[in-house]
């Protein structure tokens, strides 16, 4: 028995090994003027409009076991309503867009981003989704050698350095110095402290905040933390000994949760500035929820889920009832970038394959985020795009996701005057 | 001076949690000589199903009883869960290379936290903990009132474990069990049964663990984390003791705690988050000097 | 002695690298199926190869240690670690952000990389051969957590935390292997590079296994007293096994990384170790062969279990409903170890004696 499985085996083998490795890579249709991979000339599956094409776009993502799962999962959601929605309009320059096809979870590990990369590039014209910062710089020199485009799912400042990732809005470090500048101007504010995961992210804010704080002449302290709520004594005892008047965070929900809801119960009563990713709704249950409302303001690169632009509107019709939660209002805003390029890319006088579509991105001056974000948030043509606007909002328990914009898009004279050379981090 | 009480109080509390989970794997250890790598997801587990629990119980007499209820609750469900693996996993490989058993374990830990992350959804979920991060006074020093519960609880649990080892006919037999499998099986004790039982109590602990732990904050899918935090405990404490997993577990949640507090003040070139590997640190000095940790029972052999 | 291949009528014959003909001639038409497939295969399945291979290297290091030598250690991923660093700033842009010699000859970084984790290794043995077993295995994982924050902190080697930096890059008299040149792609040149190193790397570990030091491995993993008695200096011998396992470990790691050319610190982790004790355990510990295999096995099976979910009907592929084929993929992962090794304990090897035994004594049973 044993034997002929394992014969059985071996033949299946030999016929897929056979079987693979064409000469011609991918599924390029070939019989229209279009000639890149992922991009054919029958329909999608399950397409919306039948006549059109397909481009398919792959994303990758942490779906399941990763850190950043309860992020990755409601932004894939979103971009998979984002580019039905596309296609119930038409599809772009007679073609659909299939972001179903090619999910990959990444686990947030860069060996196995780079993995599923490898597998399913042939197939895909761009990634939708490219999720976290070490994983996407793991493919990232991949990415430049067959000039594929990526929208990113991390506000990391280096991808503004970047022409192959599609990244819209502020980085961690324009917020982080725009909520500096804000607080500085409409409060006391005499000393700043940086509380945050190092690296892309809260490392990335408080490399802002520095700036913003020696800008603005005030005292600047950092500490670092570490992911889980047991692990945030030491940044807990920080706040309330050196008693700073403005508290920067980087760090995940929960973590957030504890540093303001203990440092609160032990007498600290500053103010607490979140950076974008250290916000969600499910706060409002824990029992850090008092000191949140009380003390906690919210940075966004965009509004939250409820905010009134046709944008959002149309996010939240697509999406149907789900519950609020701004990692959906993310990969919304983070699809528009994609589209315009594919659009321009049709429409113009480019060259039909992927090198034509990464010079498209490159002469976009603006993109229609239909009122989530300035149009000139698109800008990618100028010397210097860095986009330097970002938002603040207050805890709502009313409001849909549970925050209210207090101040809507504004650049401090930090970010302003600030010149970017490199990434924040990079110090 | 009130600093250093307030962070001993603090380790205190988080070590007593460790000690707990350092007991849950003493405890399989000393039945079936292997480390269960799967504790991080009976944790993880045990808090979701308090976090689901503690909602639908209604009625409450005094304040926090319906959150004791439904921990009890969640951990019944958790050791019934363990035992399931057990019987399909574990049993099947008595008598084999235990770091094999241990690779199992492990990727049922993989399996079972998918799974428990399935339900804990995008955000973190309550726990229907009442005093969520209100502190008391006491004798002049502010503590979290979570931190007095985990204390009083795990109180309450070691001293029913050690009763129940001391004075129940199974407890006696999960000790002969314990110092000679063959010998135990000559005198009618069912060495599966033990097994069984080593299971489940590890799941109910770990279960009580994930909910103590989810009171900060809720249940979020980074939790079981912490478990791995008991393994310089039990290696501190001596593998094979009881009394050692408690006092590693202590000793681990203090030096967390102090390290938290001071390092930055007086040893900052160590870089942040020192605290976090402190335990490891202070696991290899005590090796050093005692290699089979403060309680463990040196290994002797004959040629 | 035709008929009787298992009949040793010398130490040497029982010694010898290959010692039955089927052995030799099965190993042959490996290589060369082997060397073929870059011809058949499509880019990204050679990839997941090139790093299956890679892995085969580290696996055969802790086979050293754990297969031969019978301590368990949890500490292979620091020692990949330090390898991957070493190997990283000596060929890194010595103008670039973290620290580099931009010395980009592998025949330097190769060597270098093996060596100081090497000596890493030798660092640490005095702790280890104190301790066997368990406890031996909880206090290398704690050398994994120390690592692990050495290397977020030390960001102007490592980059830090969440950041990261770019590989070394596989350089070989001048020639690059991850730049795609007229006549080959970058996965084929890496996968047939990799594979030739696997197979230096295996000979190096199947000659120290029938080496004076090797046998002296063995005696001290059946009975280390026994093993005492015959003169076999335990600290040391164990130290040296630390030693070995530790320099292919930092080779494994200096090579794994110029595959997708970039690592972040939290790759070091707990995770990583205990993939290569599963590979020692699930292709059989002690023997070269089974490691190769069990390293194949729990590479490729993440890349297996990515396709199954296609074949079982009623599970959604939306990510935010429970259970979706994300999900499905990460508890088959899990499941089939498990699976795996209630099955067979010993491991492939287990099976591949099973099956060998059963050709042998055909058509009798037993």
């Amino acid at each position: 028995m044993k034997i002929r499985k394992v014969g059985v085996l071996l033949t299946a083998l030999a016929l897929t090994a056979a079987g693979c490795r064409g000469g011609d890579e991918g599924g390029g249709g070939g019989e229209g003027s279009i000639d890149a991979p992922g991009v054919t000339s029958e329909a999608c599956p399950d397409a919306v409009n039948e006549d059109n094409g397909c481009i398919f776009l792959g994303t990758i993502s942490d779906l399941t076991a990763g850190p950043f799962a309860p992020l990755g999962v409601p932004i894939t959601e979103a971009q998979e309503a984002f580019w039905q929605r596309v296609n119930e309009d038409g599809g772009i320059g007679g073609y659909d867009i299939n972001v179903t096809e090619y999910v990959r979870d990444n686990l947030y590990n860069p060996e196995t981003h780079a993995q599923v990369y490898a597998e399913i590039e042939p197939e895909v014209l761009a990634l939708a989704q490219s999720l976290g910062s070490p994983t996407t710089l793991a493919i990232l020199e991949q990415m430049k050698g067959s000039d594929v485009i990526a929208a990113p799912a991390s506000w990391t400042s280096l991808w503004g350095f970047e022409d192959n990732i599609l990244e819209s809005g502020s980085s961690y470090c324009v917020e982080a110095m725009n909520a500096v500048d804000y607080m500085v101007e409409n409060e006391q504010i005499e000393s700043v402290l940086a509380v945050g995961f190092p690296g892309d992210y809260g490392g990335d804010g408080a490399a802002g905040a520095e700036a913003a704080a020696e800008a603005n002449g005030i005292e600047f302290t950092s500490v670092e933390t570490a992911p889980g709520q047991e692990a945030q004594a030491g940044a807990v005892s920080s706040i309330v000994q050196q008693d700073p008047d403005l508290v920067i965070i980087g760090t995940g929900p929960t973590e957030t949760a504890v540093i303001v809801g203990q440092a609160a119960a032990q007498g600290y009563q500053g103010q607490f500035v979140g950076l974008s990713p250290t916000w969600n709704p499910a706060l409002l249950e824990s029992p850090a929820a008092g000191a949140l409302e009380q003390l906690f303001i919210h940075s966004g690169p965009w509004g939250s889920y409820g905010t009134d632009t046709p944008g959002h509107e149309a996010m939240r019709e697509a999406l149907g009832d789900v519950e609020a939660n701004d990692g959906y209002t993310s990969g919304w805003a983070w699809s528009y970038p994609m589209k315009a390029a594919l659009e321009e890319w049709l429409d113009g006088d480019y060259s039909k394959d992927r090198a034509g579509l990464l010079e498209a991105v490159q002469s976009l001056e603006s993109v229609d985020f239909e009122g989530m974000l300035p149009e000139e948030a698109g800008n990618r043509s100028a010397e210097n795009d860095i986009f330097r606007q970002s938002l603040l909002s207050e805890v709502d328990p009313a409001a849909d996701a549970g925050l209210t914009t207090i101040q809507d898009f504004f650049t401090g004279p930090s970010a302003e005057a600030y010149e970017f050379t490199g990434p924040c981090f990079e110090g | 001076m009130t600093d250093l009480l307030e962070a001993l109080l603090r380790g205190l509390g988080t070590g007593s949690v460790y000690a707990l989970l350092a007991l849950a794997f003493v405890i399989i250890y000393k039945a079936t000589r292997v480390i269960s790598f799967a504790q991080p997801a009976m944790m993880l587990t045990g808090a979701v199903a308090t976090s689901y629990i503690a909602p639908a119980i209604g009625f409450v007499l005094f304040t926090g009883l319906s959150f004791f209820i439904s921990v009890a609750l969640a951990a019944l469900a958790t050791a019934a869960l363990a035992l399931v693996v057990e019987r399909l996993a574990i049993r099947p490989m008595v008598g084999k290379e235990v770091f094999v058993v241990a690779i199992i374990t492990i990727g049922i830990d993989i399996a079972i936290r998918v799974v428990a992350n399935g339900f804990i959804g995008l955000g973190a979920r309550p726990i229907g903990f009442p005093w969520g991060l209100d502190r008391v006074e006491l004798l002049g020093l502010q503590v979290q009132i979570r931190h007095l519960v985990m204390m009083g609880t795990v109180a309450v649990v070691v001293a029913l474990l050690f009763l129940f080892f001391q004075k129940t006919r199974y407890g006696l037999a999960m000790r002969a069990a314990a110092f000679d499998q063959e010998a135990a099986m000559t005198q009618g004790v069912s060495v599966g049964g033990v097994f069984a039982m080593s299971w489940a109590m590890a799941g109910a602990l770990a279960a009580i663990a994930g909910s103590l732990l989810a009171t900060g904050a809720g249940v979020d899918r980074q939790l079981w984390l912490v478990a791995l935090a008991a393994l310089p405990a039990i290696i501190l404490g001596g593998l094979d003791s009881l009394e050692g997993a408690v006092v590693g577990g202590l000793a681990v949640g203090v030096v967390e705690a102090l390290v938290g507090t001071y390092q930055r003040e007086y040893a900052p070139w160590l870089g942040d988050n020192v605290a976090l590997v402190s335990p490891y640190v202070l696991m290899l000095l005590v090796l050093l000097a005692k290699p089979y940790g403060i309680f463990g029972t040196p290994e002797v052999r004959r040629v | 002695m035709r008929g009787r291949p298992a009949f040793y009528e010398s130490y040497s014959q029982e010694l010898a690298l290959f010692n039955t003909r089927p052995k030799q001639v099965g190993v042959g038409v490996l290589v060369v199926i082997a060397v073929l497939m870059p011809f058949v295969l499509q880019d990204a399945l050679l990839r997941t190869l090139a790093i299956a291979f890679v892995f085969a290297i580290g696996a055969l290091g802790l086979n050293i240690v754990t297969g031969l030598a019978g301590q368990v250690s949890l500490g292979h991923a620091f020692f990949l670690g330090v390898g991957a660093y070493t190997a990283a700033a000596i060929s890194g842009d010595p103008e670039g952000r973290t620290i580099g010699f931009g010395i980009q000859e592998m025949w330097v970084w190769l060597p270098a990389a093996g060596i100081v984790a090497a000596i890493c290794g030798v660092i640490v043995a005095p702790l280890a051969t104190r301790l066997r077993g368990l406890y031996l295995a909880i206090v290398t994982l704690g050398l994994v957590f120390i690592g692990e924050h050495v290397f977020r902190e030390w960001s102007d080697l490592t980059g830090g935390a969440g950041v990261g930096r770019t590989a070394a890059e596989p350089v070989l008299f001048g020639f690059n292997f991850s730049e795609s040149s007229a006549s080959f792609s970058r996965d084929q040149q890496l996968y047939l590079l990799m594979f030739v190193l696997m197979l230096v790397f295996a000979l190096a570990a199947r000659n120290i296994a029938r080496s004076r030091v090797g046998r002296a491995f063995s005696a001290i993993r059946d009975r280390d007293m026994a093993a005492e008695m015959m003169s076999i200096d335990l600290p040391r011998t164990k130290t040296l096994a630390f030693a070995i396992s530790s320099f292919y470990a930092g080779c494994a790691g200096a090579l794994l990384y110029t595959i997708s050319g970039f690592f972040d610190p939290a790759s070091f982790n707990l995770l990583l170790s205990v993939q290569f004790i599963a590979m020692v355990l699930i292709g059989g510990a002690g023997t070269v062969g089974g490691v190769i295999a069990g390293a194949l096995f729990i590479s490729l099976l993440p890349t297996l279990t990515r396709e199954l979910p296609a074949y079982v009907p009623m599970i959604s592929s939306q990510v935010t409903q429970t259970p979706n084929v994300f999900q499905v993929e990460q508890i088959l992962y899990g499941l089939l170890i498990v699976v795996f090794l209630l099955f067979e304990p010993r491991g492939l090897f287990g099976i591949w004696v099973r099956l060998r035994t059963y050709w042998k004594s055909w058509p009798f049973s037993y």
